[in-house]
């Protein structure tokens, strides 16, 4: 649209709904994080045309419930505000001539780019009442054990690095913020970030360009040379040995989690196979039901309800997660220990391989199904500036081979193993 | 087969009744790569008192079976668990219990007939030993333990314990570890036997599928067996009474949860679905998103996200839920408490009830958006004795009178009870 700004739109009529979404990307700080997270908190309480919450949730009822979301994201090295409203399709309301979509593209525009602000800052009342809700928020980190200790575990790996924030900032940065010096932040905020605006629903008559131009909100937006970190790992430095933690909570069930750092080149991580092979080694490592953590931490030994493995992409790191009774904890560690040795030796088969290829595959084909997971996957896509369609998604992972697993499995080094008990 | 077509949601669903008694439900979506399928038996948490058709006395098992029956039907007489078979086709296989029922299912984007040839077999299968027996009771030790971390399914709990005298819908599905322990494969060949008749059981399916085809598929891959007389369960006679107003558990949390529940009558099967709509209704308009008790208590801080809510309803019991956090959760009480008995007395405003109607009617819409969804609602509506449809038919004609009646008969104050976990 502008420079900074960009419309991606997806046509597809397997759905009664149109969605779209507004993201604004920009890097990750220590700095940044709390006030994105309240100034996310703070815009949908109220706009200029619709200046209270109720007013805002009556208008959305009356659109036959359309539903306004907004989340926050950390990708990587950037911190993604996210805003969604989802209304139905014309074809299958009542009564004809609604047309749900500009409402919605104006509505939405308009509770994100035109925020209920007096005097220079944003209203008093809803920045003291959110400042308790996302204090509430961040003080709630723990409920979820499971969570917090893999929270607790990337904490830990990434020490003072943005990688290791946390996305709702933090109890004692709230203090210093206020209705005035936020209302600035968002103002800068607005003219800096990268903006993707994604339109996804059945939109062949419709002139998109046409409606979004013709939104006063939107079309007012200034070019901008957009601030953001392009995503991408980074190479890690060896580390000598383990990092062992343990921390104590009014838990049952101890929560086990290790994180494993990919220390691969520049030159490999520049490669763009470098992220389907990890995806192929994470499952078979513990990504499905067949994997080896599943089979032998869950089935054989019994030790365990959840045993799984993932591959964080953007900061090259594998982490597996399981909940186990405290007294076993050397038992699964070591079980898993041998898992990831096995791994190492190539001790898998080209069936494992073909299993899991159908299984990506599959999930790949689903993608298009589901239409935030599509819209998701674009902006992922968008964000580490590449343009792999869904097609070539595919061909990628069946392209990957054994002696390519083994490599990456051969890099991969422990970093921290932390292990949440009572 | 017979076709029933909505107009609304431009959806048709063929359904056939097979000679051994099995439902078959297939709701066809060209242009969609996910296929779906789910195979439910009418037998959940809340049924370990029955009698066995044909035979005269009352069996008891022990509770959790049913959701024991899941985790095992898995295992093969070969040594494979079809789990993994499934899996290795790529596709994604699951299988969860309720107080009701017991599906299985998958979802393909390919190798939809591979997998079927799996699925089917082993859900007409099942092969227990002592070994395998035992050998479960170490994993779902683990689930059940893994649930007792979770606050938020602690004060669900109690919220049931406190609403019911004796009716197992109180019970955790899972069983106790306890419970399980007394769990044998003899139990488990018994009430397969039972429940897992075709006649007791429903399968539907979505995706892109032509309705005639997918059926034969589905009727080639079953295994001879008749029809079986009915099952008869046994509930204990449940009072209309709840048992406690008020629960309190301790536990670590940031801020304390509450769970509000409302004791109701079950409603009749004509009026299922119209109770419920209204009850949808009348929650949106007391607690939802616009009314005015949650902006007020969001405003003074009380609450800080809008609580969720939901209508539970068989045959035999009813009851509304509404949970969320707060840090006053006393003060939650008291206002829902009073807001309700202000709308009894005032009656309910006109014009909210015409826009709750819109949104409700977008939302009943949107379920149509996925083929797992669809399945499981198919599913479980069925299990109720209601095809799914209706509620798109229902809501329109669905008026204020009759709201303000399912209000008075089900929003009772006596009925009414609160459960709670904090700190200290």
């Amino acid at each position: 649209m502008k420079q900074g700004i960009k419309l991606h739109t997806i046509n597809t009529n397997k759905f009664k709904t149109n969605l779209i979404a507004i993201f604004l990307s920009i890097p990750l700080t220590r700095e940044n994080v709390t006030k994105n997270a309240l100034v996310s908190s703070i815009i949908r309480r109220g706009c200029q045309k619709y200046k209270t919450q109720e007013e805002i949730s009556k208008k959305l009822e009356e659109m036959y419930g359309a539903e306004f979301n907004c989340g926050l994201d950390k990708l990587g090295k950037n911190h993604v505000l996210k805003f969604y409203i989802e209304s139905i399709n014309d074809e299958f309301l009542p009564q004809d001539g609604e047309n749900m979509l500009k409402q919605s593209i104006e509505i939405l525009s308009e509770i994100v780019f035109n925020p209920l602000a007096e005097n220079n800052g944003f209203n008093e009342e809803y920045t003291n009442q959110e400042k308790e809700n996302v204090k509430q928020i961040i003080e709630a980190k723990k409920d979820n054990k499971a969570r917090y200790a893999l929270f607790r575990c990337v904490e830990e790996m990434f020490k003072d690095k943005p990688e290791g924030l946390y996305k709702y900032g933090y109890v004692e940065d709230l203090e210093n913020i206020d209705a005035k010096n936020l209302y600035e932040y968002y103002k800068e905020l607005i003219d800096t970030c990268k903006i993707d605006i994604f339109v996804s629903g059945k939109l062949e008559n419709t002139n998109i360009e046409q409606l979004i131009e013709q939104d006063s909100n939107l079309s007012n937006l200034k070019e901008r040379e957009p601030k953001f970190n392009i995503n991408r790992p980074e190479e890690k430095k060896p580390k000598q040995e383990a990092n062992n933690i343990e921390e104590k909570l009014d838990v049952t069930q101890g929560k086990l989690v290790i994180g494993y750092d990919v220390e691969a080149s520049k030159e490999e991580i520049e490669n763009e196979k470098f992220r389907y092979i990890g995806m192929l080694y994470n499952a078979i490592l513990g990504g499905t039901a067949t994997s080896k953590l599943f089979q032998n931490v869950r089935e054989k030994a019994s030790l365990a309800y959840t045993a799984s493995s993932s591959f964080s992409y953007y900061t090259g790191n594998i982490f597996i997660n399981a909940g186990i009774e405290i007294e076993n904890f050397e038992k699964a560690r070591d079980i898993i220990k041998e898992q990831m040795e096995a791994m190492k030796q190539g001790d898998f088969s080209e069936e494992d391989i073909e299993n899991a290829k159908k299984t990506i595959v599959s999930n790949i084909a689903g993608i298009s199904d589901e239409q935030d997971t599509e819209i998701i996957y674009f902006l992922g896509q968008e964000l580490s500036e590449r343009e792999v369609s869904l097609e070539k998604y595919v061909q990628f992972v069946q392209d990957v081979n054994k002696n390519e697993i083994e490599d990456f499995a051969k890099k991969i080094k422990i970093n921290t193993i932390y292990f949440l008990r009572n | 087969m017979q076709v029933i077509e909505n107009l609304k949601v431009k959806e048709k669903v063929y359904i056939e009744k097979l000679k051994n008694g099995l439902i078959v439900m297939i709701i066809p979506k060209k242009g969609i790569q996910k296929k779906y399928i789910i195979w439910g038996t009418h037998y959940g948490s809340n049924d370990s008192k029955f009698i066995v058709p044909g035979e005269e006395q009352v069996t008891e098992v022990p509770k959790g079976v049913a959701h024991f029956l899941e985790h095992k039907m898995f295992e093969q007489e070969n040594g494979r668990n079809s789990l993994d078979v499934l899996s290795s086709l790529g596709v994604n296989a699951n299988a969860f219990t309720t107080n009701t029922h017991t599906a299985y299912l998958y979802e393909a984007t390919e190798n939809f007939y591979e997998a079927l040839d799996e699925f089917m077999d082993y859900v007409q299968h099942p092969y227990f030993t002592d070994e395998n027996v035992e050998k479960e009771k170490g994993i779902i030790g683990q689930e059940i333990m893994m649930y007792d971390d979770y606050p938020e399914w602690k004060v669900y709990l109690n919220a049931l314990e406190a609403m019911y005298h004796s009716h197992p819908v109180k019970l955790d599905i899972t069983g106790t570890i306890e419970t399980i322990s007394h769990i044998d494969k003899e139990i488990l060949y018994k009430c397969y036997n039972t429940f897992y008749n075709p006649s007791n059981m429903c399968l539907v399916v979505c995706g892109d599928f032509e309705p005639e085809e997918i059926l034969k598929e589905i009727e080639k891959r079953l295994i001879e067996k008749k029809p079986e007389g009915e099952i008869k369960r046994i509930y204990e006679k449940e009072e209309e009474t709840i048992v406690n107003p008020n629960v309190e558990c301790k536990m670590e949390v940031s801020i304390p949860l509450f769970t509000l529940g409302i004791k109701c009558i079950p409603p009749k099967q004509k009026e299922k679905v119209k109770t419920h709509i209204a009850i949808e209704i009348l929650l949106n308009m007391i607690v939802g998103e616009s009314s005015k008790l949650y902006q007020d208590l969001y405003k003074s801080g009380v609450i800080l996200n809008m609580p969720s809510f939901e209508y539970e309803f068989t045959d035999d019991y009813a009851h509304i839920l509404v949970s969320g956090a707060s840090r006053e959760p006393k003060k939650f009480f008291d206002e829902f408490n009073q807001e309700v008995q202000s709308y009894i007395e005032n009656g309910i405003n006109e014009e909210d009830f015409a826009r709750i109607k819109k949104m409700i009617y977008g939302e009943y819409v949107k379920e149509y958006n996925d083929v797992a969804n669809i399945s499981r609602m198919f599913l479980n509506d069925f299990m109720r004795g209601i095809n799914s449809f209706d509620y798109l038919e229902e809501i329109a004609s669905l008026d204020i009178d009759y709201a303000k009646q399912i209000l008075v008969d089900n929003f009772k104050k006596d009925k009414m009870l609160f459960s709670v976990v904090k700190n200290d």
